[in-house]
């Protein structure tokens, strides 16, 4: 019963993520980071090891929510766990996984999600790289209209354009920019 | 440049959803008539897509960052005494750990010991030499024969302390046996079933497949040729064979069939027997249907009756294509001068039987 109300919780909290709701990230992060945080040191690994697997699984888990087909089947602890585990132990052993003869394995079928990571992870570096060569003032002026989702005008206003068609202008000349630099790692990888 | 730019509005307008549904309906034809164009939407698709994931995660990390920072900093005092606590039992644990592999290491090491020794132990039991330990009541026997036969050449009055067979690989006097039986001679005699007794010497032994040749030591000994050859390919499973051997001091013959590829352990070089076989048969010819030979007996299966072991005739040919030249016996055994494949088995054994001898051993 308790585990089910349990789930419940997790659920809400969630959905919260889903939302980009921030107390709902923060109540997840502050209740799951020490399990993890045990489990690496208890391997041998330092705190900053915890912190960036259990972020990895955060964002992981981040995207599923955001995806909309993220399913909860089992506790929220669970998932974490086994994500982190399976990170953890791919971090150890390089790059060849060897199965786990652990139960939370069994009952978790990651490796979809793994997989699914691992392409967007790879589709995440790139963008990376790509706007870090971009250079300014496109990287503010693309983030500003794409990501913060300011209007053309306020943007014309911050980078001093005229008006709000030449601050347009500007940023289609940049997006063709970072176009070609993320396109071309892209197509390069595939 | 321009075109580029309009056309990038355009695609960014359909995807926004800001185009009326005119406009938008004549763009999705445009798209569905040019694949290019299909292309490059798809391509700005993809690409807002990640560029929003990139936001997104970038954000995400920034906020987890900021919550971090919130149980990182307060804890400091925290941390080192659990790091302390944590340290400590782990060197324990590492000694414990040691330990305890070390104990692990001796027990398995000694079980492997143990159990390599049983198991040894177990195929030296399983595997029995087929020669003949001749006792007293045989010593009688075969005085009583050799009275009889007074006519040829007398064997010692004494028996011989281990027996065995072999057969001619030639009409001067090269027999073929096995190695275990002439293994620590003194000296060596062969009987043939009339009991004519020659001595002999083993003028060539390989330990490893257990075989041995003999040559009569009589310069003068010329027998009838050999009725049989070498059969050089491997008989098939299941193929009726037969053997005559000395396992008493009169010849005894004695039928069965290939019941394995491998002999004993595996051995490549030799065949599973269902033949009875008993002490003094080491050393017997094994034979087809048609009278060739096919392989030498060496041994048995103690633990199951009826399983004998038999050296392949292959083997035992490439064995007499190593021999020293100086050695070698004239190859005899690459033709045959009787055709035993049409005779009947009592027939096929009359012309066998004298060239098959018992081999006797002093020492």
């Amino acid at each position: 019963m308790s585990d089910h109300l349990n789930i419940t919780r997790d659920r809400e909290l969630l959905q919260g993520l889903a939302r980009s709701d921030d107390k709902s990230l923060e109540i997840i992060y502050l209740e799951n980071f020490p399990v993890i945080l045990r489990m690496v040191q208890q391997n041998n690994g330092s705190d900053d090891d915890a912190k960036d697997l259990f972020q990895e699984a955060m964002i992981i888990l981040y995207e599923k929510v955001q995806q909309g087909d993220f399913d909860l089947y089992s506790k929220l602890k669970t998932f974490l766990y086994a994500v982190c585990r399976r990170l953890w132990l791919k971090k150890l052993q390089g790059n060849t996984w060897v199965g786990l003869s652990d139960n939370l394995e069994e009952t978790l079928p990651l490796e979809e999600t793994m997989e699914e990571h691992e392409k967007r992870d790879e589709q995440f570096r790139i963008m990376q790289r790509s706007m870090g060569n971009l250079g300014e003032p496109c990287k503010t002026l693309l983030a500003d209209y794409y990501l913060h989702k300011r209007s053309m005008q306020d943007i014309a206003e911050k980078f001093g354009y005229t008006n709000a068609e030449n601050a347009k202008n500007q940023k289609y000349k940049c997006l063709m920019r970072l176009k070609k630099l993320f396109f071309d790692q892209y197509n390069d990888t595939k | 440049m321009k075109d580029q730019i309009q056309l990038l509005q355009e695609i960014e307008s359909y995807l926004e959803g800001q185009l009326s549904d005119a406009e938008r309906a004549s763009f999705e034809a445009r798209r569905q008539a040019d694949p290019v164009l299909n292309a490059q939407v798809e391509e700005q698709q993809l690409f807002l897509q990640t560029l929003q994931q990139y936001g997104r995660r970038t954000e995400l990390q920034q906020q987890m960052d900021r919550i971090h920072k919130h149980i990182a900093t307060p804890q400091p005092a925290n941390v080192v005494p659990i790091r302390k606590s944590t340290s400590y039992p782990r060197r324990r644990m590492i000694t414990n750990l040691a330990a305890a592999a070390c104990i692990a290491l001796v027990t398995s090491l000694s079980t492997i010991a143990i159990m390599q020794r049983a198991a040894k132990q177990k195929t030296t039991a399983q595997y029995e030499d087929v020669r003949r330990v001749l006792n007293n009541i045989q010593r009688s026997q075969n005085a009583l024969i050799n009275n009889m036969n007074s006519t040829s050449k007398k064997a010692p009055a004494n028996p011989g302390t281990y027996g065995g067979t072999g057969f001619a690989i030639s009409t001067n006097g090269y027999i073929i046996t096995n190695y275990h039986v002439v293994q620590g001679a003194d000296s060596l005699y062969v009987q043939n079933n009339k009991g004519e007794a020659y001595k002999a010497t083993s003028i060539f032994e390989d330990i490893s497949s257990d075989l041995a040749i003999l040559k009569i030591a009589d310069s003068t000994f010329k027998s009838q040729p050999l009725p049989y050859q070498l059969k050089p390919q491997p008989v098939n499973l299941g193929e009726e064979v037969f053997t005559m051997g000395y396992p008493r001091d009169e010849i005894v013959y004695g039928k069965g069939y290939i019941s394995a590829q491998t002999g004993f352990n595996g051995d490549t070089v030799a065949y599973q027997v269902s033949i009875p076989v008993n002490p003094g048969n080491s050393g017997a010819p094994l034979m087809d249907s048609e009278g060739n030979i096919v392989g030498i007996i060496t041994g048995k299966q103690t633990t199951s009756d009826g399983i004998a072991f038999a050296v392949k005739s292959a083997h035992l040919k490439r064995l007499l294509d190593e021999m020293p030249k100086e050695k070698l016996p004239r190859r005899e055994w690459t033709r045959k001068s009787a055709h035993l494949e049409s005779m009947s088995r009592i027939d096929q054994i009359k012309k066998l039987e004298d060239f098959v001898y018992m081999v006797k051993v002093y020492n």
